[in-house]
């Protein structure tokens, strides 16, 4: 009996060194720029879905674009209906992996500089990027931050605004926290 | 004589309304979700449109004012302490998400809840933006 007992926490124990779930979030923030003039063109998008894997760093981003607030409704409009055309495309999304997800240490406090591999799709259109960031391990809690741009123009977004200029392009910053 | 009167006068009512529009009304106008009349759809009937035909969800309910009937499975805060509630889908995978306009305390886990909000569509969730909680118990 006391054998099994001793064999059981074995296992357990090494169940919860090995295994480390799924993490996931579906309240992330996307902050978007693409100020080209004095008129500053910004959303933010507080309802984005994260997960991701810390054994492999696989990783899915998925943001709906009408979830983008600006401050001026009628550029929000414009940027769903002229731009985005967030009807025919509803969704943007990010599908990669984490390169060096082995430097990260899920289990001890710090900032880890990590890259992302894979595919972005903005418009309907997909594109390989890879871009930097960090994984901020804080009491057991993971978030995840990156900064990046997009030449607009990659994802064929085009428009005719009158009056505000957009820039060629667009800051994007993720942060989710698990 | 007059007519100059009428022409000049009817310019500058012209620049007047344009300058309205561009300055006034242009900064002013917000979308309000409790102004416009809803489709009323339950939550588990909202999951179901969503995962089993997505295109035809979204022609039905993508950007439309929705109150969604259901049970509340989960409350949240996100980021700017807004809440978010994770309303019952019937389905292990997928449920709807709301985030609501302003934060309230007082949701109960597994109590009924009836919100009004905008769908932006469907990652794994439908989800719900801008929500006013119509009802709960």
């Amino acid at each position: 009996m006391k054998k099994y007992l001793f064999l059981f926490l074995l296992l357990s124990s090494a169940y919860g060194v090995s295994a480390q779930a799924l993490l996931s979030t579906k309240s992330g923030v996307a902050k978007f720029n693409a100020t080209g003039g004095l008129v500053k063109i910004e959303a933010v998008n507080n309802q984005v879905d994260c997960k991701m894997l810390p054994t492999n760093g696989q990783i899915v981003i998925a943001l709906l674009v009408k979830g983008f607030r600006f401050e001026n409704q009628l550029m929000e409009d414009h940027f769903n209906e002229n731009y985005l055309e967030s009807t025919k495309f509803p969704k943007a999304s990010f599908k990669g992996y984490i390169t060096n997800i082995a430097t990260v240490n899920f289990t001890v406090d710090g900032v880890y500089k990590v890259t992302a591999d894979g595919v972005l799709t903005i418009h309907g259109v997909d594109q390989k990027i890879q871009t930097p960031g960090t994984i901020t391990v804080k009491s057991g809690k993971a978030s995840l931050k990156s900064d990046f741009s997009v030449k607009l123009a990659d994802y064929k977004i085009a428009g005719s605004y009158i009056g505000e200029k957009i820039a060629a392009e667009a800051n994007i910053q993720i942060n989710c926290n698990f | 004589m007059k007519k100059w009167v009428i022409i000049i006068s009817s310019v500058i009512l012209i620049a007047l309304a344009i300058l309205y529009y561009v300055f006034i009304y242009a900064a002013q106008y917000k979308r309000n979700v409790n102004d416009e009349k809803a489709i009323v759809i339950s939550a588990v009937e909202l999951v179901y449109a969503y995962n089993n035909n997505e295109p035809d969800a979204n022609a039905k309910y993508l950007n439309k004012a929705l109150v969604v009937e259901g049970i509340v499975k989960e409350v949240g805060q996100n980021q700017e302490g807004n809440t978010t509630i994770t309303i019952d889908g019937a389905n292990d995978f997928s449920a709807v998400f709301c985030t609501l306009k302003e934060a309230d305390k007082n949701i109960e886990v597994k109590k009924k809840i009836s919100i009004k909000g905008v769908c932006i569509g469907f990652t794994s969730d439908v989800v719900i933006t801008d929500a006013f909680i119509q009802s709960k118990n």
